[in-house]
């Protein structure tokens, strides 16, 4: 019991109704009489990658899922949303260290600046749109109500399907470090980058053609595939907003990206895969090979971390600016 | 039956540097008559659709569609093979993208790294 809670991203839906339910305790998947928390009840709410204590105070079925309308304490009413239970949690004792723990791993670099709250609140709306992107992403997640049906479910599946990529724990680290450099340090990554991505996958095609003793076509086609969709995918959906500037300097017309980025933002487009596949409707044993694969690359990735990735970042975007 | 695993079975492909391909369809392979290929490319263009082919997503849909014939015939297709297949109905160059992938890919948004990569697993 309760030991269901420190599980991974937010208040599971089963045991958020076990919690929830104590007076009727009988948990429909179908359509709970009520929802995992109640008007009124203080709670802890994810925005961003933080915890925040928060206020329900308007709760509702929309579309088959219980959605809280959330007010953020101590935060202006502009702040206040509808959210899925996936973001909140029980204002317990236990998921209290958790928003600490949270907290305290967002400040590392930050807590120092200025005299304002350790649990500095997204300012601007870059990081209000984290959220959106947030729900977006994790909506399909397996989270679902089992009976539910709609249009939207299709192509959800195979998004979903993908979201199941699981990165290796060294990489996932290495994109909140990227993240960390960019958003909070304001460094950026020197280009152009070497190895780029051309030349990693390149490096992959080399391996994988070593180890198979051939040139395996669908590996091939893939490794294509990705390389198209970063040249793409890099200005429109792969860069952080402080990024943008260098993107206009470093790349002029007739360059690839992938010629002047590295495994950085390579990682990143990993992040977007799901979505961009999400789009060519794939039969479900075909992205499952696909799936596969990706892995493979990604271990591979992994497997030459020190090689390919850099380990800090030093071009600062403005040369003048130090970082207080 | 499928050997399972992600082992491609090549073995049978006879694609090799020595024997390029001629510009017809006759370099596909003979242990299956044409038209049972040209069928199964039809069924696969229903999952699959051409306009596809033009775009962004041009290389995973090929992709999709080498999966595909090689679930059927249980041999590995490459691209260009698939791409001969097809010419025989299409003409490939004169297919535009389609618009409506058009539009979901073209608003530029900043990247954001979804909440759950910082969320540390436990031990």
């Amino acid at each position: 019991m309760g030991s269901s809670n420190t599980a991974g991203g937010g208040v599971r839906e089963e045991s958020a109704m076990e919690d929830g339910g104590a007076d009727g305790g009988a948990y429909q998947p179908e359509m709970p009489a009520f929802g995992a928390f109640s008007e009124g009840e203080k709670v802890l709410a994810y925005h961003g990658p933080c915890l925040y204590e928060a206020k329900v105070q308007k709760t509702e079925i929309r579309k088959d899922e219980w959605k809280y309308f959330v007010h953020y304490l101590g935060w202006s009413k502009s702040w206040d949303e509808w959210v899925v239970a996936d973001r909140l949690l029980k204002f317990t004792e236990e998921n209290g260290s958790k928003q600490k723990f949270l907290a305290k791993n967002q400040n590392v670099d930050k807590s120092s600046k200025s005299g304002r709250s350790t649990q500095s609140k997204p300012r601007s709306s870059n990081d209000a749109k984290v959220d959106k992107e947030d729900i977006r992403n994790q909506a399909p997640r397996g989270k679902k109500r089992k009976g539910q049906t709609g249009t939207e479910e299709k192509s959800m599946r195979s998004v979903e399907k993908l979201a199941m990529l699981q990165f290796p724990p060294t990489l996932k680290k290495q994109l909140v470090d990227d993240w960390e450099f960019v958003t909070q340090l304001g460094k950026l990554v020197k280009l152009p980058r070497s190895p780029n991505v051309d030349d990693i996958l390149k490096k992959y095609l080399e391996y994988r053609t070593k180890k198979d003793g051939m040139i395996v076509e669908s590996v091939a086609e893939i490794l294509k595939g990705i390389r198209c969709y970063f040249d793409k995918a890099l200005p429109l959906m792969l860069l952080y907003k402080k990024e943008r500037q260098q993107y206009q300097e470093a790349v002029h017309d007739n360059i690839s990206p992938s010629s002047i980025y590295g495994a950085e933002h390579l990682l990143r487009l990993f992040v977007k895969l799901p979505e961009l596949l999400s789009y060519v409707n794939m039969e479900e044993d075909a992205l499952g090979k696909l799936q596969q694969k990706l892995l493979d690359l990604l271990k591979f990735l992994q497997k030459n971390q020190n090689l390919f990735f850099l380990s800090t970042y030093n071009g600062s975007k403005n040369m003048d600016k130090s970082d207080d | 039956m499928e050997t399972g695993g992600e082992e491609e079975q090549d073995g049978l492909s006879g694609h090799s540097p020595g024997q390029a391909p001629p510009s017809s369809a006759s370099s596909l392979p003979k242990e299956h008559p044409q038209v049972e290929l040209e069928l199964r490319i039809l069924e696969a263009l229903e999952i699959y659709h051409p306009a596809k082919l033009q775009g962004l997503h041009r290389h995973f849909v090929l992709y999709g569609l080498m999966e595909y014939m090689r679930k059927s015939f249980e041999k590995q297709f490459t691209a260009d093979e698939i791409l001969q297949l097809l010419d025989r109905f299409f003409n490939l160059e004169m297919l535009k993208p389609d618009e409506e992938e058009v539009e979901n890919i073209n608003h530029e948004e900043d990247f954001s790294l979804p909440q759950s990569f910082f969320i540390k697993e436990e031990s």
